[in-house]
């Protein structure tokens, strides 16, 4: 089932980038993921082990470390340099005129979630902030609701689908679109697919739209994503801690996490639950 | 004016001895003791002629006043810390230290424009706060950030700092543990990669 993702189609997409300097890599990545497509499981007697494999739920691990690279490779080369020039170069007035206009225009899918999730104030809030920043606001360049104190919140299929208790499945990293888990990979279909844009916009419109999203994504990103790529051990575990993390966030909205995950505590208890629970929890406070 | 010498000499002497003790923040409520800590933050390193080396002596006794790093640093070893030797334990300790300087220090070089807010706090055991705060930045959306706060009156240490919902603690352990991990459950081998990191 595993070796069935690295299909011909992945090799085409490294193929396409492989260039002087990146093919080494490439090469290396792709003899990775044909080699060992799924993560060996530690042996079935360490039990700590096994509990700590189960609670990284990162089964794809070096596909998933391949993707990751594959990614670097194109944010090193496109993204990253774009992104930088955005935000350099074009007035900072203008960035957030940009910002804004791209926020309005997700207001569909978010209200359409909203409702979805059955959360009818926020819907509420997502109609109005919609009606006014596309009127008051120029089109969504202004961000007036925002001002007059209606703040924006985000929704998106992939939560929606947590609320509706499924579950995330292992995580995964997308080529291009990063990291992800099967809620979430659907999530991102679905979106797409109830956005009134996609149906009336051309495509060269909606390929546009979804490259400056992302120009701007990365630039408003652009000081955190260096920091922690200067700053961590191992970037691929920190992002994917990073990920999960924050999208349990957004699908609590934002609540802080009162219990909290208890220190040494495995913050996800593995399927099936911990037998010997004193076992995995070393205790900071000893 | 005329400052002497020996009041300079003086002065020096008592900073010295500052980072040596660094002595508990004092406040009379998790809150407070935020407000005063960010305050710190604000006025004595974000100031604008001062090296980056004093910046980064100025942030370490910042940290070692205001968080218990012990603490966090047995947090993020985890269940791992049980393999650990003590030797290790403690030289784990001490890099990470530095880790968290190094990583840290330079952020705070400039924060103009930028406030933060004390919003309310909440209790979370005897002994555990939640400080809710927002990050305001001229221009920008708020950041929440929160700050789990342990102690009692005059004694509050921070335990962890949560942004935007990632806690740092817990990053920082997944991440710890992915390295231990890939070193065949070794924390010698995450030892060795902090050493390389912090140029050791």
């Amino acid at each position: 089932m595993c070796v069935g993702i690295t299909g011909p189609h992945i090799v085409s997409l490294f193929e396409s980038v492989s260039r002087r300097g990146v093919r080494p890599l490439v090469c290396v990545a792709l003899a990775t993921v044909l080699a060992t497509g799924c993560a060996t499981p530690p042996p079935a007697s360490d039990k700590e082990a096994v509990a700590a494999f189960e609670k990284d739920n990162d089964p794809y691990e070096p596909f998933n470390r391949a993707m990751f690279e594959f990614n670097l490779v194109l944010d090193d080369a496109v993204l990253r340099p774009v992104a930088y020039l955005y935000k350099e170069g074009i007035p900072e007035q203008i960035q957030y005129n940009i910002h804004s206009f791209l926020s309005n225009l997700r207001s569909p899918v978010i209200f359409a979630n909203d409702v979805m999730q059955g959360d009818m104030d926020r819907a509420g809030n997502t109609l109005l902030r919609f009606g006014m920043n596309t009127t008051l606001g120029l089109l969504g360049i202004v961000d007036f609701a925002t001002e007059a104190g209606i703040p924006k919140h985000n929704e998106d299929f992939g939560q929606t689908l947590a609320t509706w208790d499924v579950d995330q499945g292992p995580y995964l990293v997308l080529p291009i679109f990063g990291p992800s888990n099967p809620r979430d990979a659907v999530g991102l279909v679905v979106d797409t697919l109830i956005d009134p844009i996609m149906w009336v916009a051309s495509t060269d419109v909606q390929i546009g739209r979804r490259v400056v999203e992302a120009v701007d994504r990365r630039a408003r990103h652009f000081d955190a994503i260096n920091d922690m790529q200067t700053n961590s051990l191992d970037f691929y575990s920190a992002v994917k801690s990073l990920y999960r993390q924050r999208r349990e966030a957004e699908i609590r909205n934002g609540a802080p996490l009162k219990s909290g995950p208890a220190p040494g505590r495995l913050s996800v208890v593995p399927a099936g639950g911990i037998k010997d629970q004193q076992s995995l929890n070393a205790n900071p406070d000893k | 004016m005329g400052r002497t010498i020996t009041s300079r000499l003086c002065d020096c002497g008592l900073f010295a001895l500052l980072l040596v003790f660094a002595p508990p923040v004092q406040a009379s409520s998790p809150d407070d003791f935020i407000r005063t800590v960010s305050a710190k933050a604000f006025s004595s390193l974000a100031e604008a002629n001062i090296s980056d080396a004093d910046r980064i002596d100025r942030f370490q006794h910042l940290l070692n006043e205001s968080f218990d790093l012990a603490y966090i640093g047995r947090f993020v070893l985890g269940i791992n810390g049980r393999r650990a030797t003590d030797a290790e334990k403690a030289e784990f300790q001490t890099l990470f230290e530095k880790f968290l300087v190094r990583a840290y220090a330079n952020r705070f070089r400039d924060l103009t424009g930028k406030k933060l807010n004390v919003i309310r706090a909440e209790d979370l055991t005897e002994r555990d706060s939640l400080v809710i705060t927002r990050i305001e930045i001229t221009g920008n959306s708020p950041i929440p950030v929160n700050w789990k706060v342990r102690g009692k009156e005059g004694a509050f240490k921070i335990i962890d700092v949560t942004v935007e919902g990632i806690s740092m603690s817990v990053t920082q352990r997944d991440e710890f543990a992915a390295v231990i991990r890939q070193n065949g459950g070794k924390v010698e081998g995450l030892i060795k990669a902090l050493r390389r990191k912090t140029g050791d």
